[in-house]
């Protein structure tokens, strides 16, 4: 037998991520100590997190460098770029050669404005999302152009799996000041309890997942544990509990 | 455990033919996993087929299943770390298990789970390999002991293979983008699906499976992507729609 399925210790970003203290402030702290991270870990030169939401409006949390911060300015001024196109596909954009007409055809505006005012050869674009809730986007620069390879990738996606838990975790923590755990992406329990618990309640995923957290921590259950009886209806949401 | 001549001939080419319109048109990868764990069920007579892929930390996740208790049968091995699926990714080997309680030695975890809470007896996983790496597993579930036909096995790879094909070709690989990417996107839809299975559930106060086909059937009536109208049943008011929709039931999936 080889290798084990976990083996995979989650690559160096990923494992710097878990190693950052779960005492981070608030947003901007925690983008800047995430960037940090990358910029260190991926082979790219700067990186920047913006925080999108539905209402288009935006924030830049925190930008690497000059570059990293004319980047995120450019695609908002222009209304496209590869970060807006991560944020409305959910999908990864990545573009390893700028100067390739046919990688930045869909945002061609903002790709000359890219090479006309900076000297950015490849983009990586990755949206914080934690299904239907879009946190926002980790967006990363090269000046060399170049993709990044298998590892580097996996290791750039587990990041911003991990940023998106981290931000969610701010957004929705009850008091514990805990991150959420990784290994809830592949509860489906959590996920069909955060559906169940928006009916109940009327509000957003976010809000649902929220009360839920906020739940557990005063009963001193587990999330988990508190989906699974959501789901097997032995605990419905009221707007007056918690 | 399989069904012979040209009942499943008939089967077999439905499946085909249902698959290649699929891969024509726009569409997401788990509503295509989602069909070929259908048409497994149905073709390889059992009782519940799951398919397993591999995310960016190289952790296996459960991305498709034809029944809840299939999904419980592979988080049980993803939480012991061992057992016929979690091998079979390893090893890129088909795994064939015809009775769970005379494998207790070689998963002892694992098989006392299946004991307390598990609902199949035999289980028969298939690797999903691209260019000699691992993605995932195609497992499937047999309530009764009992060892599947090797045309059954040859059967389930080809399918096994159609999903690998499918991930392939998804949109997403023609713009130029890589596999990783492709699984990311599909876990991220699987928890929107969950999320959407969970609001009809409490809305039409139905069982995860009831509520899974309703949203499943109501996607294929009208030709929708089933990541769409998840989406659209967790932030708008779709559900309502969905619910009053009627369409015959499908067989695959019980009503309890």
């Amino acid at each position: 037998m080889v290798g084990s399925v976990r083996v995979a210790e989650p690559g160096s970003v990923a494992q710097a991520m878990l190693a950052l203290a779960r005492d981070v402030g608030g947003n901007h702290e925690l983008a800047e100590q995430i960037c940090r991270v990358c910029v260190l870990g991926l082979d790219v030169d700067g990186a920047a997190i913006s925080l999108l939401t539905a209402s288009a409006s935006r924030e830049t949390l925190w930008a690497s460098d000059a570059t990293a911060e004319l980047l995120e300015d450019l695609q908002f001024s222009l209304g496209e770029g590869a970060c807006i196109e991560a944020a409305l596909t959910g999908r990864p954009v990545l573009v390893p050669d700028l100067q390739l007409s046919t990688q930045t055809i869909r945002w061609p505006i903002f790709a000359a404005a890219v090479m006309e005012q900076s000297d950015v050869g490849a983009l990586f674009a990755l949206p914080l999302q934690w299904g239907t809730i879009n946190l926002g986007v980790l967006d990363m620069y090269r000046t060399a152009p170049g993709s990044l390879n298998g590892a580097q990738l996996r290791d750039a996606i587990s990041a911003a799996n991990m940023a998106a838990l981290m931000f969610l975790g701010v957004r929705t923590d009850p008091g514990d000041g805990q991150w959420l755990d990784h290994s809830l992406h592949g509860r489906a329990e959590v996920h069909q309890a955060t559906g169940m618990v928006l009916v109940q309640l009327g509000v957003s995923a976010t809000d649902a997942l929220a009360r839920m957290r906020a739940y557990a921590f005063v009963e001193q259950r587990l999330l988990s544990d508190v989906a699974h009886d959501v789901v097997s209806r032995r605990l419905c949401f009221t707007q007056d509990m918690v | 455990m399989s069904q012979v001549g040209s009942g499943r001939e008939q089967l077999l080419s439905r499946a085909f033919v249902g698959l290649a319109d699929t891969l024509v048109d726009d569409y997401d990868i788990i509503d295509l996993l989602d069909r070929l764990v259908g048409y497994s069920v149905e073709l390889l007579a059992a009782d519940a087929a799951g398919i397993m892929l591999v995310d960016s930390r190289r952790s296996l996740q459960v991305v498709a299943s034809s029944h809840e208790d299939a999904d419980v049968m592979e988080l049980m091995q993803l939480e012991a770390d061992q057992g016929p699926c979690v091998e079979c990714f390893r090893t890129q080997a088909p795994v064939s298990v015809p009775d769970l309680i005379d494998a207790a030695g070689r998963w002892p975890v694992f098989v006392a789970a299946v004991e307390s809470r598990g609902a199949y007896r035999s289980v028969h996983a298939l690797p999903l390999r691209l260019r000699g790496e691992a993605i995932g597993a195609m497992n499937l579930f047999h309530r009764q002991p009992g060892t599947l036909p090797e045309a059954d096995l040859a059967l389930g790879q080809a399918l096994a293979d159609v999903a690998t094909i499918g991930i392939l070709s998804e949109r997403a690989v023609r713009r130029g983008e890589v596999v990783t990417e492709q699984l990311q996107t599909a876990l991220n839809n699987r928890v929107i699906i969950e999320q959407a299975k969970g609001v009809l559930a409490h809305r039409g106060n139905l069982s995860m499976n009831a509520a899974f086909d309703r949203l499943r059937r109501y996607a294929r009536s009208r030709n929708a992507l089933l990541s769409e109208v998840a989406r659209q049943v967790v932030e708008t008011d779709l559900a309502t729609d969905v619910l009053a929709t009627r369409v015959a039931p499908s067989k695959a999936v019980d009503q309890r």
